[in-house]
């Protein structure tokens, strides 16, 4: 076993086992435990992606275990966003003392194993190196995470709780008849060799695998919550608890997402390579365009970010279809920078509801009057967000047009521009709204969290500039060729 | 796979569309899990063949304890009124999948038959899904759909993996752990295990 794969059993091997501590610790030690493990499991995610960025031509790729650019990118966005949203957790917990899915008394105990099982299960999306093994582990996130999604209790809460399961575990159940259908075609197989470097050897007939392939990535998408399947996603994200909405969004879609990218790259020799980019980039720009309307829309604070989610995860199908090495430079960024605006947005949602109780089901307005710290959080990752220069997003979203005119895709990338375009002045009418509109009074103490949601901020400040950076540089570096070759 | 056993199952799935009652519906899926496992014991040809028909057996178990568990702790006192009547609920599942059966090309599986079987499953989990406004009902379609991929996996050039087998039953034992929350909640919350009950997040 090699470094790079005893590191990556222990970034998942850590949260699991803390999730059991967690599941059987004595109540009164449950928060200060679930604090404590969340730092060794962050820093061997960043570990391990640091590793692999230092060797980016020279991946990992067993049948179980993989350890490449792509997939470590997504370990460190998955482990710096859990470890956030461990540390955030206090703020809602205590907020929200009212309600939950469980008794009052296994209510911190039930949060953090869930969550701690979901983190797990998370982290080894990306580093597992076989589709079959990838398909449980997504479904595996559906149990952990629906828990969380309801843990309110409250009825809009179970009402999405329940659409998520039921809606994903369909399109799960979908996509799983596409992996049996490969599994059919390729030579000496059964489900279990299934790995990603066995794709391309599918036998099978032509017309075979391209509905197994259609399958697959339909059923990805219901996860995804690509349009037109994302009909959980602004429910699930809006009722969640503010750390949870933060992991889903930054790290659960594009976890997914990176299962169907390496099921693109896997498959794309037997579906043929236009068609198999051509699905994400239909998904991608039919996200983009059912999202934009609604970000034009005064909604509460969290649907406007799950919105946002649904435009942000079809800018990266689009780049991952476009597939030059400009796009997979802007999705690089677009995954980092997302991920980054994205949980800051929502863990701002817990001073947010404390301070304006009415923002769970209501568009707010005016937050940076009233509370002006708060409203700088808001207004920082929602300019973000929106691509407003210089944020990084801004960078990798002209990368991912840019790739689409260098492959000889002008429509697609004049749609995908005109869309950006519009999903900016909807997301910039917002923020100016949000931030800086007409204010009722409001108490300027009611903000819990606030301290963290500030230090985050700052945090978040510096890696958003650090990535524009980075975004200016990354074309043509040895991280974007490994990024264009993948795990073949 | 003799198309016995196939159509079995198949009528088993549809009887799940038309039925009223919950426990029925709880009892026919069990039993066509239960048969999905017999019939994976008497193919078994290796240890970890007999694992995995195991893993199906158990499964079924589960699900049907914890259901049958749900079904007596929430008793209503009349049943959730379907959208739309058995028999036309029926015979849009059969049209749902006989397009499937046109559009999807040779599976792949060792049987045309089976592969006939996995599709019309997976159409009648569907359709029990969207069309039934019992919440149970809706997990009980899912249910349909994890047997429906059972079968294909049991028919398999190569067979499925044991692993897999076991991984995608706990999963399956997981996400109806999950849905038996959330609908014991659901229940205390409104009073029925009504899907139109949950209509309130709209934009």
């Amino acid at each position: 076993m090699t470094d790079r794969e005893l590191i990556a059993t222990a970034v998942i091997a850590v949260p699991a086992c803390a999730s059991v501590v967690l599941s059987v610790a004595p109540a009164r030690v449950v928060a200060g435990l679930a604090r404590i493990a969340a730092v060794p499991t962050g820093m061997l995610a960043l570990v391990l992606a640091a590793l692999a960025f230092h060797v980016p031509g020279d991946p990992v790729s067993g049948d179980w275990i993989v350890v490449d650019v792509a997939g470590s990118l997504l370990v460190a966005v998955i482990g710096a966003v859990g470890l956030a949203s461990v540390v955030m957790s206090p703020a809602y917990l205590g907020a929200g003392a009212g309600g939950s899915l469980v008794s009052p008394v296994h209510r911190q105990r039930v949060y953090y194993t869930a969550l701690y099982a979901f983190w797990a299960v998370l982290l080894a999306v990306p580093l597992v190196g076989n589709l079959g093994a990838a398909w449980l582990l997504i479904e595996a996130t559906t149990a952990a995470s629906a828990l969380l999604v309801g843990f309110s209790g409250a009825p809009r809460a179970l009402e999405a709780g329940w659409k998520y399961l039921v809606l994903t575990s369909l399109g799960l159940g979908v996509a799983l008849l596409g992996i049996v259908m490969l599994a059919a075609g390729i030579p000496g197989g059964g489900v279990s060799d299934l790995s990603w470097r066995a794709l391309p050897t599918f036998a099978g007939a032509e017309r075979t695998g391209l509905v197994a392939y259609l399958l697959l990535i339909a059923g990805l998408a219901a996860k995804i919550g690509w349009a037109p399947v994302h009909n959980w996603l602004p429910d699930a994200h809006s009722e969640a608890p503010p750390p949870v909405s933060a992991l889903l969004s930054a790290a659960l879609l594009p976890a997914v997402l990176l299962v169907a990218w390496r099921a693109e790259h896997g498959l794309a020799p037997v579906v043929g390579e236009e068609t198999a980019r051509g699905v994400l980039i239909g998904f991608g720009i039919a996200s983009l365009a059912v999202a934009v309307p609604f970000l034009w829309r005064p909604l509460p604070w969290k649907r406007l970010l799950a919105y946002s989610s649904l435009e942000h995860m079809g800018v990266i199908a689009i780049g991952i279809g476009f597939g030059t090495p400009l796009a997979l430079a802007g999705v690089a960024v677009h995954i980092a920078g997302h991920a980054v605006a994205k949980a800051v947005a929502f863990y701002a949602a817990t001073p947010l509801l404390g301070h304006e109780p009415r923002a769970g089901e209501h568009a707010v307005t005016g937050i940076a009057r009233t509370a002006p710290r708060l409203g700088a959080s808001m207004g920082l990752s929602l300019a973000a967000l929106s691509g407003l220069p210089p944020s990084p997003l801004f960078v990798s979203e002209v990368l991912i047009v840019a790739g689409g005119l260098q492959v000889g895709r002008p429509w697609e990338a004049s749609a995908t521009a005109l869309l950006l375009a519009l999903g900016f002045l909807g997301l910039a009418h917002n923020l100016i709204e949000t931030t800086a509109g007409d204010s009722s009074p409001r108490d300027s103490r009611l903000l819990p969290g606030l301290r963290g949601v500030t230090a985050l901020t700052a945090v978040a400040c510096v890696l958003l500039v650090g990535l524009s950076v980075v975004a200016v540089v990354l074309p043509g570096s040895d991280f974007v060729t490994a990024l264009v070759r993948g795990l073949s | 796979m003799s198309g016995g056993i196939v159509w079995t199952l198949v009528a088993l799935g549809i009887a799940v569309l038309v039925v009223r009652r919950r426990s029925l519906a709880v009892a026919i899926v069990t039993a066509q899990a239960l048969v999905l496992a017999g019939f994976a014991l008497e193919q078994a040809e290796s240890g970890s063949d007999v694992l995995a028909a195991a893993a199906l057996a158990v499964r079924a178990a589960v699900l049907a304890g914890l259901f049958f568990l749900l079904v007596s702790r929430t008793r209503l006192t009349r049943p959730v009124r379907a959208r739309v009547p058995p028999l036309a609920r029926a015979g849009i599942a059969v049209g749902f999948a006989l397009v499937l059966t046109w559009l999807v090309p040779a599976v792949g599986l060792t049987s045309r038959a089976a592969e006939r079987g996995v599709l019309a499953l997976l159409a009648f989990g569907i359709t029990t899904a969207a069309l039934r406004r019992a919440t149970l009902f809706q997990i009980i379609g899912i249910v349909l759909v994890e047997n429906a991929l059972a079968l294909a996996a049991l028919q398999v050039p190569g067979g499925a993996s044991v692993a897999i087998e076991i991984g995608v039953a706990l999963d399956m034992i997981f996400v109806a752990l999950v849905a038996v929350v959330f609908y014991e909640r659901i229940f205390a919350e409104f009073g029925a295990g009504d899907s139109a009950a949950l209509r309130m997040l709209r934009d």
